[in-house]
């Protein structure tokens, strides 16, 4: 069996007094691609913002546990550093701060964490060409601010050029195909697979099956009311577009 | 006695008639208006009662400095000049042809540019201006001649590196003839000084000439920065000032544009940050005399805990000034609760047919941009300042020199 990654354990959390998830168990292997499906609404994003750390998401109760460590002691710098990368369904627009400054800044604070040399300038931008290249990313864009007047695929498109470099171990894809063409999805999708690796795990969430054509995962969730009301393979995406939601809601196992 | 800052020193050329009589003119003005109150509307968010009734000393031993420690290499990249404590560094200025550098003694010594003193401004109404005008001695003349263009620019390095308690005059004539262009930087970096810099730039714009007046101050904690640009803008001719402030105690920059002549033309721009107990004055004055004349005015600030900061923006419009436009713009982030910012926009329009506008808008940094920068492995320290540069990086863009923007992003 392989490695666990990331360990979710009855996690109960919330925003204000707004409790959002209620109950929540995920268990994710190294080497694998997780689906979470669910309605608008339903608390996905929130998931992916308690797992980052972000200020307001309140832990009730419940634990996680990352690469064998206590994920919620840590800050959101020290879980990028950890390994963990969130590509967030509208990738924030920071004008003021040109892109390859930005990244170089990230890669350096990372390396930095894990005791490796920081890159000079040079270096930097060779890696950064060399993911670039790989992915057919132009590396004229890098010149601009932070996802400023970048189109939806763009926007996308440079959060998989972040991964390539960034290296993390764990991945969370909050609605990557929001807002893309069937064009762009592709190429998105196929620059997730050739970032796929056996050292590496996955959590696409998305709300469409058809994103799951393309990059085909291990283990599909359904998600309702706070926590995972069933688990399947593949074939339980397509279940789900023939069937619609609301089947599954009213058939919830206890 | 009005204030210990006025003493009764013997200074160069107090013996020539025509210079005593500049430096009575300027200490008569001084003497009716006195210095401002928190009365004075101008000043009233300024209090320089600290400054007034400190007795900073003033150095008259020398009038140049000529100490080797101040010589530097000669750049590609700019005409360096140097003033150290106050005083402007001895040394040669290759300089192209049509364009001349002076020391002020000297200007004062051949009365050729007699004209040019105390012209740009009223005496009366501006008392440090005129305290400036009482020990006039200390300074330069640029002076570049008709059609006279240059791709170098002029640096003008102000060092401060011994002079504590002591109050600086320093008094600087720009004078552009018809069709001259230039890049002028000022660059004031005091190490740890608690001195007392009192300027006025005196600058003049003939038909068609175009000045991109640069200045980068950046004092010690400890110093005090008070500074006067007179400006006279003739036909065609285009003035833009870029200034970039931090980290002084006091610091006042206050600028009066007189655009005299049809299709005269001013662009003011002024980033700054003010630092934990440090207050920054900007002040503008635009005067739109006379037709089709236009200025447009956009600072943005960094508002740190603890600091405090005053824009004060007059865009006049004469009666006769139909067909112009001024408009004004001020940004601030805030990066605490305990910052204060006094902005005060004022028009004064009487004409018809004219185009004026202002806006202030202030905020704080945005929470999301702090997530993306810290998920990206950041830390937060690290993402506020990054931020923060990026709110002022807008306004660098405006700097078309590669070489001038290296000297502000420093």
């Amino acid at each position: 069996m392989s490695e666990t990654l990331l360990k979710i354990e009855n996690l109960y959390a919330g925003v204000g007094n707004k409790e959002i998830l209620k109950g929540l168990n995920l268990t994710i292997n190294k080497g694998e691609v997780h689906a979470l499906m669910g309605l608008n609404g339903a608390g996905k994003s929130s998931l992916s913002f308690v797992l980052s750390g972000k200020q307001g998401y309140e832990v009730t109760s419940g634990s996680i546990t990352f690469k064998g460590k206590d994920l919620l002691s840590l800050s959101t710098e020290e879980r990028a550093q950890a390994g963990l990368f969130l590509s967030m369904q509208t990738p924030t627009e920071i004008p003021g701060v040109v892109f390859s400054n930005f990244l170089k800044q990230s890669l350096n604070s990372i390396r930095k964490a894990k005791g490796e040399n920081e890159l000079d300038t040079i270096n930097f931008i060779k890696a950064l060409r060399l993911e670039a290249n790989k992915l057919g990313i132009s590396t004229d864009m890098l010149k601009r601010f932070v996802n400023v007047g970048f189109s939806g695929g763009e926007k996308k498109r440079f959060e998989t050029l972040q991964i390539a470099l960034l290296k993390p171990d764990f991945c969370i894809l909050d609605e990557i195909d929001s807002g893309l063409d069937i064009d762009a999805l592709k190429t998105v999708a196929e620059s997730i697979n050739t970032l796929k690796n056996p050292n590496n795990a996955f959590l696409i969430i998305t709300h469409y099956q058809r994103l799951l054509s393309y990059i085909i995962p291990d283990v599909v969730h359904i998600f309702a009311d706070g926590r995972i009301i069933k688990t399947g393979d593949k074939s339980l995406a397509l279940e789900l577009e023939k069937k619609g939601y609301t089947e599954f809601l009213n058939h919830k196992e206890p | 006695m009005l204030s210990p800052l006025v003493k009764d020193i013997e200074l160069f050329l107090n013996d020539k008639p025509s210079i005593y009589a500049l430096r009575k003119k300027a200490k008569d003005a001084l003497l009716k208006s006195g210095f401002p109150s928190s009365k004075t509307e101008e000043w009233k968010y300024t209090n320089v009662q600290q400054i007034i009734q400190t007795n900073y000393q003033i150095d008259t031993t020398n009038q140049i400095c000529s100490h080797h420690c101040c010589d530097h290499l000669p750049t590609q990249d700019f005409i360096e000049i140097h003033f150290c404590n106050g005083k402007i560094h001895l040394e040669e200025i290759k300089t192209p042809p049509g364009l001349n550098i002076i020391p002020l003694p000297i200007v004062l010594y051949e009365n050729e540019y007699k004209n040019y003193i105390f012209n740009s401004f009223d005496l009366e109404k501006h008392p440090f201006a005129a305290l400036n005008g009482i020990y006039l001695e200390q300074g330069l003349c640029i002076h570049a001649e008709k059609d006279f263009h240059s791709s170098t620019p002029i640096l003008i390095k102000y060092k401060f590196d011994n002079c504590d308690n002591q109050q600086l005059n320093i008094h600087n004539l720009f004078i552009l003839e018809k069709n001259a262009q230039l890049n002028i930087i000022e660059d004031f970096s005091t190490t740890n000084t608690s001195n007392f810099t009192n300027t006025v730039n005196e600058i003049y714009l003939k038909a068609s000439a175009h000045l991109e007046h640069y200045k980068k101050l950046s004092e010690s904690p400890n110093g005090i920065h008070i500074a006067l640009n007179g400006v006279k803008v003739h036909e065609k001719a285009f003035y833009k000032q870029f200034y970039f402030s931090e980290g002084t105690q006091i610091s006042r920059q206050e600028t009066i544009v007189n655009l005299e002549q049809k299709e005269a033309q001013a662009e003011i721009y002024s980033a700054y940050k003010a630092t934990r107990q440090t207050l920054t004055d900007i002040t503008t004055n635009i005067n739109h005399i006379i037709e089709q004349t236009y200025s447009s005015q956009y600072a943005k600030a960094v508002l740190e805990d603890d600091s405090s900061a005053t824009f004060q923006g007059k865009i006049y419009i004469a009666p006769n000034a139909v067909k112009s436009s001024g408009t004004q713009l001020h940004k601030a982030l805030y990066l605490g609760k305990t910052a204060t910012l006094n902005c005060k926009p004022e028009l004064e329009i009487y004409a018809d047919d004219v185009k004026c506008s202002h806006g202030a808008s202030s905020g704080e940094l945005d929470k999301e941009q702090i997530f993306y920068l810290q998920s990206r492995g950041i830390d937060k320290k690290e993402a506020l300042k990054i931020l923060t540069t990026a709110h002022l990086e807008e306004l660098f863009s405006f700097i078309s020199n590669p070489k001038i923007k290296n000297l502000f992003s420093k």
